[in-house]
C-alpha cells in the first residue's frame, strides 16, 4: 500500500506543480494591477515547449543533455518519499534526511556543472550564483534537520512528522525555533524573489536556462516548479504535519490529501505576497541573510542543548 | 579690435567674447550673433583646442556637441562648430567655429583637452572624413562595419540619400577597448539585443567574477540617416514632424528644439501663448517619461510589482497627452512659428484634475518604492558618476544632477513658458549614485505637475502662431529644450531652396553614453541592467531612427481645412470616410 502512496504522490507533486506555480503567477498578476493568465497556463507553456525542437548550443556536451532529467528526476524521487499525506513516510529509504539533502544536491550539482558546459558567459554566472545559494543555505537546513532528529529521535522524516503531529517532539522551544529557520531556509532553498539569483532575468538573463529549449526546456521548468513545491513539502511535512495520515485507511488518506494541499496552498500564498513586494537581494549580500538564518538555526541547537 | 570698453551695454556673452580676445589675441576672426543669446566666433584652427579649453574650463563652459557642415558650396571650406553652454556668469551660447581645408580635411583635436567632444569627433568623421589629428580614439561611431571606406554621406557631394552603398564585409570587425589594469578578465557580451533593455545596443562587459573591470560599447545599429533625409527630401518647415520622430517618448522636445533653432536663426517672434503651450506639453511629456523610468527602476531591481504600478498611473499622463494632443504621443503639435493646436478651458480644467490625481497617485507609489526592502541596497552607492568625470564629459539631464551638479536648460537658458515660471529651481541629489539619480526624477515629476499648474494658469490669451516672417536663407542658430533625459540641442541652418542645409539633432543620451563606461567601472553584472537603466538611455534618440512608411497602396488627399477641422474636433476622421 505504501508503495503505491509513494507512487502515487510522485505523480500528484509533477502534475499539480504547474498549477500551484499557475495559481503564483496568477497571484503575482492580481498584486501587479494585471488581469493575468490562466491558472492553467504553465501547463499550456510545457505542451508548447514539449512539441518545440530542441536547439542545443554548440560545443556543448553529455553533461547538458543529462542535466534536465536528472534535475526533474532527483526532485521526483524526493518527492516519493515525503510523508506528505501520511505521517510515515511511504518509502523509508528515501525518508532519511541524508538521503533527502544529497538528493536535493545532486540537481544543484548537474545545474552549475551543466551552466559550465554551457558557452555563455550569462550562463557561467547563474551557475556560479547556483552553488553559491547551494553553499550558503544547506549549512543551515542541515542544523535545523540535525536538530529535528535530535528531537524525534530519528533522522526519519516519517519519524519527526509523527513526533511533531503528536506533540511529543522535545524539547518544544527548540522545535518552534527550528520551524522558524527551516521556513526561512525553504523559502530561500525555493529560489523565489528576492532570492532568485541564479535565474534572474534582469541581471543575467535567465541564466542557465537561457541555454535550453524545447523539451529540455519544459523538463527545466517542470523540473524548478517541482523542486518549489518539494522544498515547501518538506517543510510542512516536518513542521505542520498535522492532519496527515496515521493509518493507511482511505477516509485518513484522503483527509490527509485534502489538508496537505490546503496547507502548501497557504504556504505558496505567503511566499507569493513576499516574492511580489521585495527587490532582489543583491548577490553579494546574500551572505548577510544567509548568516540570520545559520543563526536562528544555531539558536535551536543552543535551546536543544540546554533542553527548553 | 573692437574696443573694449565701450559704455554701453553689452551683449549677451559680449564678455566671454571680450575674454577670448584678451587670452588670445587675434584668435577671433568674427563674432556674430545669431539670436540674442547665442554668438559664433570664428577662430583659427590651429587655435581652436585652446579656444575651446578655455571656455569650457576657463569660463564655465560644457559642450553639447560639436556639429560639423559641409561650407564648400557656400565658402569653399569645411566648418566645425563647437557649442558650448556657458553656464556661470553671463549665461548664453558660445559657438566655436573654424574652418577646416576641404582637401587636407585634417584638424587638431579636441578631445585629449576637452574630452566632451570625443564623440562628436568620432562622428564628424563618419559622416564628413574629417580628420581629428590626435583624437585618441579613432573607430567609427556612427557607420556600421560593413559601409565602404571614403563614402562619407553627409558631404553634400557624396550620395544621393536613396542610395545603399553595397556592402563591402560580413564579418563584424568593431574592436571593443579595454582600458583595466586587470590582466585576465572575461568578456560578458551584452547586447546588440539585451533580453531586458529591449533596444540594439551592445555592450561588452570585462569582468573579473562578477566585478566589472571596463565597459565598452556600441550602438548606432538602427541609424537611418534622419538628417540627410532631413536635407534633401523635405522642405525646413516640415522638418519638426521628422524631428517629432526621432524619439517615441521625447519627440515632442526635438520637434520644439528644431522650430526654436529655425526661430532663432530667422528671428521668428513666437506668440507667448504658444510659448506656453510649448512649455506644458514638453512637462507633459517629462510626466510620462519620468514615471517610464521610475517603473523600470523596479523593473531592473527585480521589483515587478512596482514597475506595473507605476505603468498603471502612467496611463493617467498618457491619457492626459491625449487630452492635450490628441494621442498618446505628443507629436505633430510645432511648426515654425507657433503650435497648432490651443489648450480650451474645458481641457484646462481637465488637465488640472489629472495634475491632482497624478500627485497623490505617484507620491503613494514613491512612499512605496523607497520603503521597499532592498530598495537601498541596491542603488545606493551603485553606478558611482564622479563629478570630475561628469565636468570632462558633459552629461545631462537626471544623469548629471544626481551627481550634485544642477544643469538644467529650463533654468540655465530659459525659453519658451519656462520664462515665466516662480520659485522653481533645477533639482540635484550629490550621491553621484542610482538613487540620486532616481530622486531627482521623483523631485522633477513632482515639479512638472507644479509648472504645469503654474502656466495653465498664467498663459496669457492671443494667437497660437504668426506666420509673419521673412525667410532668410543660410541663416543658423540653435534650438534648445530640457527633454526629460536631458538636455536636446539642435543647430539648423536652412538653405536656400526652403530646406535644410544643414540638421543636426542632438538628444540628451547622446552627452550621456560617453559616460557610463566610468559608471559601470567598480559595479557587478547584476548592476549593470540598472546602471543603463538609470541613465535612462534612448537608444533611438542617439541613433535618430526614423521608419518612413512609403508601401502605403492607397492615397487620399485631404484638403487643408479638412486637417484642421479634423485637428481641432479630433472625431469624423476623413481617413475614415468611405472609400479611403
Amino acid at each position: 500500500m505504501s508503495i503505491i502512496v509513494a507512487f502515487l504522490q510522485a505523480v500528484l507533486l509533477v502534475a499539480i506543480a504547474p498549477l500551484i506555480s499557475g495559481i503564483a503567477r496568477n497571484i503575482r498578476a492580481k498584486m501587479h494591477s494585471r488581469k493575468g493568465p490562466s491558472i492553467l497556463q504553465d501547463y499550456y507553456d510545457l505542451a508548447k515547449l514539449w512539441k518545440r525542437c530542441e536547439v542545443r548550443e554548440g560545443g556543448s556536451g553529455l553533461i547538458s543533455r543529462l542535466m534536465p532529467p536528472i534535475y526533474l528526476g532527483s526532485f521526483v524521487l524526493v518527492a516519493a518519499g515525503l510523508p506528505l499525506i501520511m505521517q510515515a513516510c511511504p518509502v523509508p529509504y528515501l525518508g532519511d534526511i541524508i538521503t533527502i539533502l544529497y538528493l536535493m544536491a545532486l540537481p544543484r550539482f548537474m545545474f552549475s556543472l551543466a551552466s559550465i558546459d554551457s558557452a555563455g558567459s550569462y550562463t557561467a554566472i547563474g551557475g556560479v550564483r547556483e552553488l553559491l545559494v547551494g553553499v550558503l543555505v544547506e549549512p543551515s537546513l542541515i542544523l535545523v534537520l540535525f536538530v529535528m532528529a535530535l528531537a524525534a529521535g530519528s533522522t526519519n522524516v516519517g519519524v519527526m512528522a509523527h513526533a511533531v503531529a503528536s506533540l511529543e517532539a522535545y524539547p518544544f522551544v527548540a522545535v518552534v525555533v527550528a520551524g522558524i529557520a527551516c521556513a526561512m531556509a525553504c523559502y530561500i532553498e525555493m529560489g523565489k524573489l528576492p532570492f532568485d539569483l541564479a535565474e534572474a532575468e534582469q541581471e543575467i538573463q535567465e541564466g542557465p536556462l537561457a541555454a535550453y529549449s524545447g523539451p529540455s526546456l519544459a523538463m527545466l521548468k517542470l523540473g524548478v516548479s517541482v523542486k518549489q513545491l518539494v522544498v515547501a513539502s518538506i517543510f510542512v511535512a516536518i513542521f505542520i504535519p498535522f492532519g496527515a495520515a496515521a493509518t493507511t485507511a482511505p477516509l485518513d488518506i484522503l483527509l490527509g490529501f485534502v489538508l496537505y494541499i490546503v496547507k502548501v496552498l497557504a504556504v505558496f500564498l505567503v511566499a507569493a505576497v513576499i516574492e511580489n513586494s521585495v527587490m532582489r537581494v543583491r548577490y553579494k549580500l546574500l551572505g548577510r541573510y544567509t548568516w540570520f538564518v545559520v543563526g536562528i538555526a544555531s539558536l535551536s541547537l543552543v535551546f536543544l542543548v540546554i533542553g527548553i | 579690435m573692437v574696443a573694449a570698453k565701450k559704455n554701453t551695454a553689452l551683449r549677451v556673452c559680449e564678455t566671454h567674447v571680450q575674454a577670448v580676445r584678451n587670452t588670445f589675441p587675434g584668435a577671433v576672426l568674427d563674432a556674430t550673433w545669431q539670436a540674442e543669446d547665442q554668438v559664433t566666433i570664428t577662430v583659427p584652427t590651429d587655435m581652436l583646442p585652446d579656444v575651446v579649453e578655455f571656455l569650457y574650463y576657463g569660463r564655465g563652459g560644457w559642450l553639447p556637441n560639436m556639429v560639423a557642415n559641409d561650407e564648400r558650396p557656400l565658402n569653399g571650406n569645411y566648418a566645425l562648430y563647437y557649442l558650448l553652454s556657458m553656464e556661470e556668469e553671463d549665461p548664453g551660447f558660445v559657438t566655436v567655429r573654424v574652418e577646416v581645408d576641404p582637401y587636407a580635411m585634417e584638424y587638431p583635436s579636441v578631445t585629449p583637452r576637452v574630452p566632451a567632444c570625443v564623440w562628436s569627433e568620432r562622428e564628424a568623421y563618419d559622416m564628413f572624413g574629417l580628420r581629428a589629428v590626435g583624437l585618441p580614439d579613432q573607430r567609427r561611431l556612427v557607420l556600421p562595419d560593413d559601409w565602404p571606406d571614403g563614402l562619407f554621406p553627409l558631404q553634400k557631394d557624396a550620395m544621393d540619400y536613396r542610395k545603399r552603398p553595397a556592402p563591402v564585409t560580413d564579418v563584424e570587425n568593431y574592436s571593443f577597448l579595454y582600458e583595466g589594469n586587470a590582466e585576465e578578465t572575461t568578456q560578458v557580451p551584452m547586447g546588440p539585443l539585451h533580453i531586458t533593455s529591449d533596444e540594439p545596443g551592445h555592450f561588452r562587459l570585462f569582468v573579473d567574477g562578477e566585478d566589472i573591470i571596463d565597459a565598452d560599447y556600441r550602438l548606432f545599429y538602427v541609424h537611418r540617416g534622419m538628417e540627410k533625409v532631413a536635407e534633401s527630401r523635405l522642405d525646413y518647415d516640415a522638418v519638426t514632424f521628422l524631428a517629432d520622430r526621432i524619439c517615441g517618448i521625447c519627440g515632442n522636445a526635438h520637434s520644439v528644439a528644431y522650430a526654436e533653432a529655425v526661430e532663432h536663426a530667422q528671428g521668428i517672434e513666437v506668440p507667448i501663448r504658444a510659448q506656453y503651450i510649448r512649455a506644458i506639453l514638453l512637462e507633459v511629456e517629462r510626466l510620462h517619461s519620468h514615471l517610464l523610468n521610475l517603473g523600470l527602476v523596479c523593473h531592473y531591481c527585480g521589483f515587478d510589482t512596482g514597475f506595473q504600478h507605476f505603468f498603471r498611473v502612467r496611463e493617467k499622463a498618457m491619457d492626459l497627452a491625449v487630452l492635450l494632443t490628441g494621442a498618446r504621443k505628443t507629436y505633430g503639435l510645432n511648426l515654425i512659428g507657433g503650435v497648432r493646436r490651443d489648450i480650451l478651458d474645458k481641457q484646462k480644467i481637465a488637465t488640472m484634475s489629472y495634475v491632482r490625481e497624478l500627485r497623490n497617485d505617484v507620491e503613494a507609489l514613491v512612499d512605496m518604492l523607497v520603503s521597499t526592502a532592498n530598495f537601498e541596497s541596491r542603488t545606493a552607492g551603485i553606478g558611482r558618476l564622479d563629478p570630475a568625470v561628469a565636468r570632462d564629459y558633459s552629461p545631462v539631464g537626471p544623469c548629471v544632477r544626481g551627481s550634485g551638479i544642477a544643469r538644467d536648460v529650463r533654468f540655465d537658458h530659459p525659453f519658451d513658458g519656462y520664462k515665466y515660471l516662480t520659485g522653481l529651481k533645477a533639482r540635484s541629489h550629490d550621491g553621484c549614485d542610482v538613487q540620486s539619480r532616481t530622486l531627482v526624477r521623483v523631485e522633477e515629476f513632482m515639479d512638472s505637475l507644479t509648472m504645469i499648474e503654474q502656466m495653465l494658469d498664467g498663459a496669457p490669451g492671443g494667437p497660437i502662431r504668426t506666420e509673419d516672417w521673412q525667410y532668410t536663407p543660410h541663416k543658423y542658430a540653435l534650438g534648445y529644450t530640457e527633454a526629460p533625459r536631458g538636455e536636446d540641442m539642435h543647430w539648423a541652418q536652412v538653405g536656400d531652396n526652403q530646406k535644410c542645409y544643414r540638421w543636426r539633432a542632438k538628444a540628451a543620451t547622446y552627452s550621456n553614453w560617453p559616460i557610463l563606461r566610468y559608471m559601470f567601472r567598480g559595479n557587478t553584472v547584476a548592476d549593470a541592467a540598472i546602471i543603463v537603466g538609470s541613465m535612462d538611455p534612448c537608444y533611438s534618440c542617439t541613433d535618430r531612427v526614423t521608419i518612413v512608411d512609403v508601401n502605403k497602396k492607397t492615397s487620399k488627399i485631404l484638403t487643408k481645412d479638412q486637417l484642421e477641422d479634423y485637428c481641432s474636433r479630433r472625431t469624423h476622421s476623413p481617413l475614415m470616410e468611405k472609400g479611403a
